[in-house]
């Protein structure tokens, strides 16, 4: 069992795994912080922006954090955790010779299309004039300025895929149910697990009938609006790979989310207006029930929301459809009926607006001081990059970063001089290294494989060794393209029998319960699947004689072990006396030194060396037969 | 005790002894008992009052089908009795003290099993040890070894009960030890006794005593030692009555006892059973407590013990003896050291900050103490205890504390600093230890308690930037949870209260101060917005301080920026949703306010708008904090407002304050209404002839619901060009009248109380006035009050006989005479009534007894009727 591991980045994993004859991806996250060194994408022209010094307005493109490590086109299956996890799927199926089927529950798959979509969208309403590469020369990337000069395997970024891409890409999805099981070419079954990060969120289990291994791709223990973790399946694995826990170890989401609503009433009490780069699904949601309960404490019931993006409107009626995937609290509202998340009174009551971009309605709507909810994170492309031109002049204005995948200072650094006010509360609600010890410790699995930055302390805060894992045998590490040997070894296979066959197997019992017979079948494999079938009837012109002959009785099967002193009584009254006795690893080696004959009786066989005598072989080996059991 | 009592008294014993189980309830036999106590105390000898008590205790201890209940009662009644020699000897004489008080007697009966006999036993006992014939009964009786063996009763009341008379009994053997020398108490012990009386045969008396000691010492000291584990129990009673007897024993006892218990005590000590280090240094610090008057030195053996718990012990079992010896205060320099070197050395270990230099003793216990912080439990419980006793050790004297308290400051706020991660352990060994306090909410609460107590330390001023800054960044912590923010803001008031100069505080630490203060009144929390709310009232309310240029300022104003920083925020406040916040801002108005007030400043735009909204609060919130603290407002402006009449923006609200305070639904709001009213009494009357001030003349009676006024009303000077006649007009237009008329009938009866005793005043200054003003007595046409058709009115006509025609067209107002209305309406008798608590008639002897007899006489008739048991379900 081998894993292949295409991705350094913790949360964005991307490993195979190569099990029984069946090669599995688990994910595929992609790494888009490489934009971080590229401009802004304006939706409206931007003369500061085209002035900057250094900096050079020219593609948006993507970093794809894949090496040749493998043949992408032998992947048999993906397995996607949750929506964040599948933003490179079109990199993977297309144009690579992949033929395989990506598994994914259905939020994932639709929420995971709107994020693509988006992405395309905010990319492609952009468009470039012209695109260079040349610059990727390693020549002239040294010149480069800042980071980008130092930036690896520049050769390996792409361009952002496009709407076609996502289509094919999504069509070879293929739907799951929690604890639906999935057999896979009848080797291994895989079966998602909820894993309460977010909607549809799952950990996966890949089993056959004899080795476990479950896979932990960002779970979450508190309860936000996704189903709870199923922790119970996750037991008695034999490995356990571990990745998408918290990226802010020290930002206890709650007190991150109070400090979000903290600094929002603040601004707005002062008159500023206040801009949330997020992702369009996800913890916005939280973010929006959470304002739901603030709005009248803070006295804020007169400021407008408003949630910019392209799939505004889906993203916050998608979220309504899928009860099965909430948690009880919000499952048992569908039942009243009332919707489950209080955004929609929200929309109902005018306090909260969606708009698909800038342009159009929202222009003649916005009123301000109010709160912007809209993408990109980076800041690098959407129409987050047009409030930060319009308010980031102003100190009475507060930029609240909640989204923990970028760092807010390098997403700032263009929009710098900047006297807005800026706030960082990310809010991560993946496990923390406490829950994964707690957890560790309930699930035992025998290895936990993890990412090598889990067994460590963080770069920036090296005392905190409670900041990593600590687990007892040490968790097995791995970074970007490693290929990892999972520690066991297969060691049983199931193998089925004709009832034929059966009918006609004679047991003869050994102990009590514990019969045995031996048995001569062909072994049939097919599909993964081993059959024993009865023997080939030999052709028919030959069956005549064989029905005269009478049948042959089956050679005795010999069971049992070779007590050493007995033994050397027995040949001693054969007259053998002169016996030098070693003994081995696996027994003894017994030297008949008159007769210049070993006898070694080992554990799993008896081998007697006697060259040129065969009535001392055969005396010794009726004498070595007295010992056994005949069946 | 009054004669109907008496006359009740025999059946409630014919009743009591015939049968315990027809009691009204449980607890009547103790209220009994009370009330015999209270007349035995009142110098009533109860057999003469009531001889038939004693044919009741006879046939109670007599009789065999008597209730255990009843029986232990009558025990204890015949310690009451025969507390007196006289009581002592009729009972003698009918025989029934030897019955009893003879255990053998109960066990016979199979009573003694019952603990409530065994507690009888031990109540009567000791209320009758009080003269030396009971004495020579006890001996006699040897009933001093069933008392030994109840000293370790199953029963932990029999055995705490055992304890304490066993006390009682070695004090009265050597009752005169304290503060004389052996031979004077040997003089004097053979020929005194407590009540004073000759003892007929003091050397039978003495020898009596002696033996009686020796068995209780030698019960000590045989018991003391545990043979096994199991046996704790038993040792940790004994070390409890051994610290009760020192604690009370004189020197010769003292002595007396340490000679004989002080080896076990020794092998005790060296035992380490950590579940006996409090009992056992209660034990020692009991005996240097009672070291007084001439002997400054304590006991060598105690000396030695102490020295032994102070260092050889496990590092828990150190840390509490430590705070044991630190908290009795006792002044002995070594031990002193030791111990705040112990309570310092966990702090030190884990901060690594070198507070206990040089200390090698201490430092001896460095390893195990480690060991011991790497558990979580223990690591926090010594921390916690540590916290608590360092502001202590900073009080030491200079040559005595093991480091100056300035490094004590920056010890805590290390470990603050860990506790909220915001820095790495300095050592790599401390990693488990370090792990064990981040994030502990419990290490975090304790550590700034130690700080706000360590502000009033010597020394410790210089370290006032730090703390500033290190509680800013607590404040402003995301994770802090509300608790460890209150508790912040609280240090951080004391530490700005005891700064007279600030002018340390840089600017960009005052503007944190205001960006964490502004983030935190928006919080979503509504304990962590009060809290800041408050501080921003509290801070308001600080004295003055000196700033860098010398000049003096207000600190608020220093700090934060004053009023236009703090009222924006504050009346924001005003419409939180949650009451308490609203209460605590109109609080913390008042208090931002007082300083404008008390220089007389005339009330700016938005004064007058707060005080819109805060009518609008009292007219229309729902919540009673909240209306309760707009009375409170106006109670502090008008009392800290030099001339209130010359502010009709006062004036005027004040008369609105009272009509819609006495309208309210709340007591307490119509309490501080009642609060007002009477500020505004005396001010108008203060100086007039008759006229006593309010808190002169009730000086120590708070409302019978106990809620106490806070602050002292300042009163101004009545400026004496008024008239009392035109004041009196004044105050009826401003609503006075009708708010202590409509007092004195409400239902609540602290409402009632309260207006009755300013009628009352108000009664005597009209009716006291010097004669050449008007005729004593005599109506003043123009002091008349309007009686509407409310409530109240209806009462006052009621009261004053006048025909009620509220179905009349024109009968809704009456006008009425204010001099004449007061006379009328009996207020010492109302105030009689209302003085007296609800179930003053409920509580009496006599209701008492006769509900005793009521449920037995109850009892009998279903017993004679129904014969079938009647379950009265009382839960």
């Amino acid at each position: 069992m081998k894993l292949y591991c295409l991705s350094g980045h913790p949360t964005l994993p991307c490993n195979v795994l190569k099990f029984k004859s069946t090669t599995i991806m688990l994910d595929c996250g992609l790494d888009t912080t490489s934009v971080l060194n590229f401009l802004p994408l304006p939706l409206v022209h931007s003369p500061r922006l085209s002035k900057l010094p250094g900096w050079i307005p020219k593609d948006g493109t993507m970093n794809l954090e894949k090496r040749e490590l493998l043949d992408l086109s032998t992947i048999d299956v993906i397995l996607i955790s949750n929506y964040h996890c599948m933003m490179a799927l079109p990199y993977i199926t297309e144009h690579t010779g992949f033929t395989g089927t990506v598994y994914a529950t259905e939020p994932t798959l639709q929420i995971g299309r709107l994020l693509m979509e988006e992405l395309v969208n905010f990319m492609e309403r952009v468009p470039k004039a012209q695109s260079a590469t040349s610059w990727k020369n390693k020549d002239m990337q040294r010149m480069l300025p800042g980071p980008l000069k130092d930036a690896v395997d520049v050769w390996t970024w792409k361009r952002c895929y496009g709407m076609q891409e996502v289509n094919s890409a999504l069509s070879r999805v293929q739907l799951v149910g929690y604890s639906q099981k999935v057999e896979l070419f009848g080797a291994v079954q895989v079966s998602p697990l909820s894993s309460g990060y977010s909607l549809g969120s799952s950990n996966w289990i890949i089993q056959s009938h004899h080795e476990k291994v479950a896979y932990v791709s960002g779970s979450s223990l508190l309860t936000t609006h996704p189903q709870p973790m199923d922790q119970s399946s996750l037991k008695n694995s034999d490995v356990l790979i571990l990745t998408g826990l918290t990226q802010m170890p020290t930002a206890n989401p709650d007190g991150m989310l109070g400090e979000f609503c903290s600094n929002l009433a603040m601004t707005i009490r002062a008159g500023g207006n206040v801009l949330v780069p997020c992702y369009s699904s996800g913890v916005i949601y939280d973010l929006l029930e959470c304002l739901y309960q603030f709005i009248d404490s803070a006295n804020l019931g007169t400021t407008p929301f408003y949630f910019i993006s392209p799939v505004a409107n889906s993203s916050l009626e998608f979220s309504q459809i899928f009860a099965e995937w909430l948690c009880h609290n919000k499952q048992s509202k569908v039942y009243l009926p009332e919707p489950p998340f209080p955004h929609a009174e929200l929309i109902q009551t005018n306090k909260l607006k969606h708009y698909p971009s800038i342009h159009g309605d929202f222009s003649s709507d916005f009123r301000q001081p109010c709160v912007v909810f809209t993408g990109h994170p980076s800041l690098r492309f959407g129409d987050v990059v047009h409030f930060m031109e319009l308010w980031g002049k102003s100190g009475l204005n507060t930029i609240i970063f909640t989204e923990p995948d970028f760092s807010y200072l390098d997403a700032l650094a263009p929009y710098q001089p900047l006297a807005m006010k800026c706030v960082y509360c990310p809010i991560d609600t993946r496990l923390n290294f406490h829950q994964v010890a707690k957890l560790l410790k309930e699930v035992q699995p025998l290895h936990v494989v993890c990412p090598e930055q889990y067994t460590q302390p963080p770069m920036t805060q090296s005392h905190r060794s409670d900041l990593m894992l600590e687990l007892q045998p040490p968790p097995m590490p791995y970074r970007r393209c490693s290929v990892l040997n999972l520690p066991f070894r297969r060691r049983y296979e199931r193998v089925y029998i004709l009832p034929e066959l059966a009918q006609s197997l004679v047991p003869t019992e050994v102990k009590p319960g514990v019969s045995i017979a031996t048995v001569s079948a062909v072994l049939h494999s097919k599909d993964n699947k081993h059959t024993l079938q009865p023997p080939p009837v030999p052709p028919t012109k030959k069956r005549k004689r064989v029905m005269e002959e009478p049948p042959v009785a089956p050679k005795p099967l010999l069971s049992g072990a070779v007590p050493l002193e007995a033994f050397l009584a027995t040949l001693q009254k054969h007259g053998i006396t002169e016996v030098k006795v070693e003994e081995t690893a696996d027994g003894h080696i017994l030297h008949l030194q008159a007769e210049d004959t070993l006898i070694q009786l080992e554990e799993d066989g008896t081998h007697i060396v006697c060259d040129n005598n065969e009535p001392l072989r055969t005396t010794l080996r009726d004498l070595v037969l007295r010992f056994l059991q005949k069946l | 005790m009054d004669e109907e009592c008496v006359s009740l008294l025999p059946r409630v014993c014919d009743v009591l002894a015939a049968s315990g189980s027809s009691l009204p309830d449980d607890t009547s036999l103790e209220k009994l008992l009370d009330w015999f106590s209270a007349v035995t105390k009142s110098g009533v000898s109860l057999l003469e009052v009531s001889p038939c008590l004693l044919g009741f205790i006879s046939s109670v201890v007599s009789s065999r089908a008597s209730e255990s209940s009843i029986i232990s009662f009558a025990l204890k009644l015949i310690g009451l009795v025969a507390a007196a020699e006289d009581g002592f000897r009729a009972l003698q004489e009918t025989s029934v003290l030897d019955l009893a008080f003879d255990p053998q007697h109960w066990r016979e009966e199979g009573l003694w099993e019952d603990p409530c006999i065994r507690i009888g036993w031990i109540h009567g006992f000791s209320t009758m040890l009080q003269h030396r014939q009971a004495f020579s009964f006890f001996v006699r009786a040897d009933s001093i070894k069933p008392l030994l063996q109840l000293q370790t009763d199953t029963s932990l009341f029999v055995a705490s009960a055992a304890s304490q008379m066993l006390t009682q009994v070695l004090m009265f053997c050597h009752p005169l030890s304290s503060g004389f020398n052996e031979t004077e108490v040997d003089n004097k012990s053979s020929s005194s006794s407590i009540t004073g009386l000759k003892c007929p045969n003091a050397t039978e008396s003495d020898h009596e005593s002696a033996a009686v000691v020796t068995e209780i010492l030698e019960f000590l000291k045989r018991r003391m030692l545990p043979k096994e584990p199991s046996q704790l129990h038993q040792s940790q009673q004994i070390l409890k009555l051994l610290a009760s007897i020192l604690s009370q024993a004189g020197p010769s006892l003292q002595n007396k006892l340490l000679l004989t218990v002080g080896e076990s005590l020794e092998e005790l000590v060296a035992s380490n059973y950590s579940q006996l280090t409090r009992p056992l240094m209660d034990v020692i610090l009991a005996g240097y407590s009672s070291v007084g008057g001439d002997v400054k030195v304590p006991d060598p053996i105690l000396s030695r013990l102490l020295s032994v718990m102070l260092n050889q012990r496990e590092p828990p079992d150190l840390i509490h003896a430590a705070a044991a010896f630190l908290c009795s205060g006792h002044d002995n320099r070594i031990h002193m050291e030791q111990s705040a070197g112990i309570l310092l050395l966990p702090v030190d270990i884990i901060t690594s900050l070198t507070l206990l230099e040089g200390n090698f003793t201490v430092k001896e216990h460095q390893l195990s103490m480690m060991e011991q912080l790497k558990n979580k439990t223990s690591c926090v419980s010594m921390i916690c205890i540590s916290l608590k006793y360092i502001p202590k050790i900073t009080l030491m004297a200079p040559d005595c504390r093991p480091c100056p308290p300035a490094s004590v400051v920056g010890a805590v706020l290390s470990l603050l600093r860990l506790c909220s991660g915001l820095s790495p352990p300095s050592v790599a060994g401390c990693v488990t230890v370090f792990r064990n306090v981040t994030g502990s909410g419990k290490v975090q609460k304790c550590a700034l308690e130690a700080l706000s107590a360590l502000s009033s330390s010597p020394e410790v001023k210089v370290m006032l930037v730090e703390v500033f800054t290190l509680l800013i960044e607590y404040l402003n912590h995301p994770d802090s949870d509300p608790t460890v923010l209150q508790k912040s803001y609280q240090a951080l008031l004391k530490w700005i209260g005891v700064c007279s100069n600030l002018s340390s505080i840089t600017n960009q630490l005052k503007q944190d101060l205001t960006q964490v203060v502004r983030k935190r009144v928006c919080d979503m929390r509504w304990e962590v917005r009060d809290s800041t709310v408050e501080f921003l009232g509290h801070l308001a309310g600080l004295p003055a301080c000196s700033t860098e240029d010398g000049g003096v300022c207000d600190i608020s104003q220093y700090v934060l920026g004053g009023c236009c920083f703090t009222t924006p925020l504050l009346m924001e406040a005003l419409h939180d949703p949650e009451s308490y916040v609203r209460a605590s801002a109109i609080s913390a108005l008042a208090q931002a306010m007082r300083n404008s007030w008390r220089q007389g400043a005339v009330p700016t735009k938005e004064q007058a708008e707060i005080v819109t909204q805060l009518l609008e609060i009292l007219s229309q919130d729902t919540e009673g904090f909240a209306r309760r603290a707009v009375l409170q407002f106006f109670i502090t402006w008008f009392s800290s407002y030099p001339s209130c009449t010359s502010s009709p923006l006062l004036m005027q609200s004040v008369r609105s304050v009272l009509l819609q305070g006495c309208a309210d639904l709340d007591w307490e709001v119509k309490v501080h209404t009642l609060d007002l009213a009477e500020l505004l009494m005396d001010q108008a009357f203060l100086g007039q002839h008759g006229y006593t001030k309010g808190l002169e003349s009730h000086p120590a009676q708070p409302h019978p619901y106990a809620v106490t006024a806070k602050q002292a009303y300042t009163l101004h000077t009545h400026s004496g060009t008024h008239t009392l006649s035109s004041d009196l007009d004044g105050l009826v237009k401003q609503g006075l009248l009708s708010v202590l008329l409509s007092g004195l009938f409400d239902c609540d009866r602290p409402v009632g109380l309260k207006a009755c005793r300013l009628l009352i005043r108000l009664k005597d200054a009209l009716l006291l006035r010097p004669q050449d003003t008007t005729d004593a007595g005599k109506t003043d046409p123009g002091l008349n009050c309007e009686l509407l058709s409310q409530g109240w009115a209806h009462e006052i006509r009621n009261v004053l006989g006048m025909e009620d025609r509220t179905s009349g067209t024109d009968a809704h107002t009456v006008t009425i005479n204010v001099c004449d209305l007061v006379k009328c309406l009996d207020l010492e008798e109302r105030l009689d009534v209302l003085t007296r608590s609800s179930d003053h008639f409920y509580n009496s002897p006599r209701s008492l007894l006769q509900d005793i007899l009521t449920a037995g006489s109850a009892h009998a008739q279903q017993d004679s009727q129904l014969k079938e048991e009647v379950i009265v379900d009382c839960y």
